[in-house]
């Protein structure tokens, strides 16, 4: 429990209406959208400014209640779960977009600005942000650099953190930094800035970011070909590439997935094909129509039963807004979902299909596999029920077996996902004690007193 | 009868079940369009801080406390959640469960209950006693106004909620019910025979709309049955957590409505609309299957079924107006109708079309919720005017009866002169006389 006074400093700090400490507001606050975890805040706070999440981080520390950061709770590894109770500091009343800077060809926004809404932003002016993760319609962007999401279209333009150019962020002794600057080339001493991204909140909260922007592609033509066997499918992907190739979105989904999200969407996905390819190309018109002919002359080559090329932007937005709908939709047909994030050299994709499909049989699971097949990053989600004890042993058998495989051909326990809570083990089979030692000295170097988001990446001392 | 499992903190009647609880995933797909979210940036306000509640009451974790109760009635139940779901999560049909509970684990003080049951049970289910007198007056007792004003300080009404509920009054008809014949022939070449549904706000506050709507069927060559016997459709119940008489209204209905020999049953109210719809749910387990699923079958709202039969334009009057459209929750994302009420529109000859920003955004009506919240739901209209004014339109049209009492009083009080008219009206204005 959580001493009265304490309540009052921060009310008189930050203000009534940003401080939450009913029972039925922290029950709420406990989770994100990872399955099965959850752990109740003593309070939660909603900064406005540096100044105020300076102050919320002052009062904690002195108080020594652990520090966990959140946007929406959008996350899929825990991230935002405050494990140890403590604070929640919620971001996403910090939702101004600040600066779009033309010249520089950068934005500059708060933390808690939702992701599709910075991008909108910026095309408005006629600029584009690509970074798109499924949850872009309420994830926030410090949410997205401190997990560094991916997306649909990171094979051809990168992942979150491709575009950080600057972070402002508070430390845990409550001092301010900015790292980085709107400079395009930038090499004046540790680059603190690449350190933050995929940090998860361990080592400082991020207040503003600054993206880079680029101009948009002119245009784009968007592909289905669907496959009768899921290795042609994954033969198709490395094929494209091998033609020098490089779509701006190349997805896959299983028979599984298709039939979740066609139960959900009903555009008229085919039911019966083993796996689809959600192929799109963008960029020049003369250059998205080239590639689009290549595009399609790999896919009869390796014998795509159909191919369905989209007729305009709607229908185009149609395919790429049901591939975002997958992991929900599968939630749709079972009670639970329990999805992994196991990404691959691209050239293992094939091999990483028949490995799931080995191991969904060995432990008796219905598993749909959908996800990024250009960049290797597959999501196999298990369709189970939390309630039965056997079936999630075997669920968890499986993703043992299955990222000792990944880590085996090189590949990673987590591609865009990140670590948090869910996945330290893993982390540590693929970083190994030196790796994990490290990550401490570092920690411990931002946070002595480990009061920012404990518990998360990897086990505390006396936890392992 | 056998002994219901108990889930949690639930007690055995009306409860939500557990695997419509489970089904939520949490991925927040829901909180970008929930109007109560969207307001106050409260998680517990939220259709995934909802559903955490009930699953927290139903895991036994939490009470079914004074919290989940105001979360359950200040859910709109605008279902625009239940659009966004891809896990197929109903937070608002859970949230009307939770209603039920409301009833039975915090029952009101005897006089109180006593009150609230006259108008819920005895009044609303009997239209004669309903119209008896339809003295603007007595019409207050008869929706149970007089039982607000009563009660105003228990339901937490907002502080001007009754110069709100003065002010919505639209003029008033002689109800429809009364003096609509049994059977208003089709003109022309006959094309089929309808059932019609007259809910009871249409019939007490918009007689003349539904007069439109039966005269344009007419004029699209239906002959039109409008059975005097039929009740309320049990919406105001369920949003108020009695589900049993709900379900003795809709068995009543459902016999009624069933023996005649029609092509379809239409309704010119959204919310009756979803409700009959829902009949289906809610008798299951008394009710033969087949007989559910034909009365379902047959319920179209007007613009459904005048798309599905196929609008005759011929003959029309142009309208040359711009028109603007606002879609009622309980059309958009409780029955799934978004497209045939733009393409009535869009076939009325002179007509400009205007689509608004965030047309099926809640406008704050949603039932009592206007009386209740009524800050929340002023800015809640706010948001909703300001998206009508943008198109400049010269005709706001909806097809709703709390949309349109919502709606007209929100755009008399921002001083826009712009009419808000029913789709019926609409079509009315085009369709000739004779």
């Amino acid at each position: 429990m959580i001493s009265k006074t304490v309540i009052e400093q921060l009310i008189d700090k930050l203000g009534k209406e940003n401080v939450v400490c009913e029972p039925e507001d922290l029950l709420v606050l406990g989770y994100d959208a990872t399955p099965g975890l959850h752990h109740a805040p003593d309070v939660v706070v909603y900064p406005t400014s540096t100044e105020a999440v300076q102050e919320a981080i002052r009062i904690a520390r002195e108080e020594g209640l652990p520090i966990t950061p959140r946007g929406s709770g959008s996350g899929l590894s825990g991230g935002s779960i405050p494990a140890k109770g403590g604070m929640v500091l919620c971001l996403n009343r910090m939702n101004k977009i600040l600066e779009i800077d033309e010249e520089n060809l950068t934005v500059t926004a708060q933390a808690g600005v939702i992701t599709l809404d910075l991008a909108n932003a910026v095309l408005a002016k006629g600029l584009y942000y690509p970074p798109d993760p499924a949850s872009q319609k309420i994830s926030t962007i410090g949410g997205n650099v401190m997990e560094d999401a991916g997306g649909l279209r990171c094979l051809k333009y990168g992942v979150t953190g491709d575009y950080v150019m600057a972070l402002k962020c508070v430390l845990p002794d409550g001092s301010v930094i900015t790292t980085g600057g709107k400079s395009v080339k930038d090499v004046a001493g540790y680059s603190f800035k690449d350190l933050l991204i995929s940090s998860e909140g361990t080592l400082a909260i991020i207040t503003e970011v600054t993206f880079r922007l680029i101009p948009p592609p002119q245009t784009n033509q968007t592909m289905l070909a669907y496959f009768d066997d899921i290795e042609t499918a994954g033969k198709a992907v490395s094929e494209i590439i091998a033609a020098k190739i490089i779509p701006s979105t190349m997805e896959i989904m299983d028979k599984t997935t298709i039939n979740c999200v066609e139960d959900y969407v009903k555009i008229g996905l085919p039911r019966e094909t083993a796996a689809l390819l959600l192929i799109e190309v963008d960029g020049h018109p003369a250059v998205v129509e080239e590639e689009s002919a290549g595009v399609q002359k790999v896919l009869k080559q390796v014998k795509a039963t159909e191919i369905h090329i989209a007729a305009n932007k709607e229908e185009a937005l149609g395919l790429a807004t049901a591939r975002r709908m997958a992991l929900s939709a599968m939630a749709r047909v079972s009670p639970s979902t329990l999805m992994e994030d196991a990404t691959v050299p691209r050239s293992y994709m094939a091999q990483t299909f028949a490995e799931i499909e080995r191991l969904a049989t060995k432990y008796d699971l219905i598993v749909g596999t959908f996800g990024h097949a250009g960049d290797g990053n597959l999501h196999p989600t298990v369709l189970c029920d939390e309630r039965d004890a056997d079936q999630m042993k075997r669920a968890h058998a499986f993703f043992d077996d299955l990222y000792t495989k990944v880590l085996e051909w090189g590949g990673t326990v987590s591609g865009e996902h990140g670590i948090g809570i869910a996945k330290r083990e893993y982390l540590a089979r693929q970083v190994g004690p030196g790796g994990v030692a490290v990550m401490k000295r570092i920690k411990k170097a931002f946070d002595p007193d480990g009061i920012l988001n404990p518990g998360k990446i990897f086990f505390d001392d006396q936890e392992s | 009868m056998a002994e219901l499992e108990k889930l949690g903190n639930f007690t055995a009647d009306d409860a939500p079940k557990y695997e419509d609880i489970l089904q939520c995933m949490r991925c927040g797909f829901c909180l970008p369009t929930c109007p109560t979210f969207s307001l106050t940036g409260r998680e517990r306000s939220s259709p995934r801080g909802r559903v955490a509640l009930a699953r927290a009451v139903g895991e036994g974790k939490m009470e079914f406390n004074q919290a989940m109760k105001e979360e359950a009635f200040f859910c709109l139940d605008c279902r625009a959640c239940t659009t966004a779901c891809p896990s197929g999560v109903q937070a608002g049909s859970l949230m009307e469960m939770c209603r039920a509970q409301v009833s039975q684990q915090q029952p009101l003080p005897k006089w109180q209950a006593g009150f609230r049951d006259f108008v819920l049970k005895k009044m609303l289910p009997n239209p004669d006693l309903l119209e008896t007198s339809m003295l603007p007056a007595r019409l207050y007792q008869q929706l149970g106004i007089q039982w607000l004003v009563r009660h105003s300080k228990l339901l937490k009404l907002g502080p001007k909620w009754i110069d709100k509920a003065e002010g919505m009054m639209p003029e008033l008809h002689q109800p429809l019910r009364q003096n609509i014949p049994q059977l208003s022939p089709a003109k022309g070449e006959k094309r089929g025979t309808v059932a019609f549904f007259l809910g009871c706000v249409m019939t007490l506050m918009y007689a003349e709309v539904s007069r439109q709507t039966v005269r344009v069927l007419n004029h699209q060559g239906f002959d039109v049955i409008t059975p005097k016997a039929q009740k309320c459709c049990g919406a105001p119940h369920m949003t108020e957590g009695d589900r049993e008489t709900t379900r003795q209204l809709a068995q009543h209905n459902l016999d009624l409505f069933l023996d005649l020999d029609v092509d379809a049953i239409v309704t010119d109210c959204a919310g009756c609309g979803a409700a009959l719809k829902e009949y289906e749910e809610l008798l299951a387990e008394r009710e033969d299957h087949q007989r559910l699923q034909l009365f379902h079958s047959k319920i179209k709202d007007i613009s459904e079924f005048l798309i599905e039969v196929g609008i005759h334009t011929e003959g029309l009057i142009p309208v040359n107006k711009v028109v603007t459209y606002h879609e009622p929750c309980h059309l958009c994302h409780a029955q799934g109708i978004t497209k045939q009420p733009r393409d009535v529109i869009k076939s009325i000859p002179g007509v400009e079309f205007r689509e608004m920003k965030e047309a099926n955004w809640c406008c704050g009506s949603a039932a009592t919720f206007s009386l209740k919240f009524t800050e929340a739901s002023q800015k809640i209209l706010d948001r909703k005017l300001d998206n009508v004014k943008d198109t400049e339109a010269e005709v706001l049209v909806t097809s709703n009866p709390g949309c349109h009492l919502q709606l007209a009083w929100g755009m008399r009080e921002a001083e826009m002169s712009q009419p808000v008219l029913h789709l019926s009206e609409l079509l009315g204005e085009a369709t000739p006389e004779s």
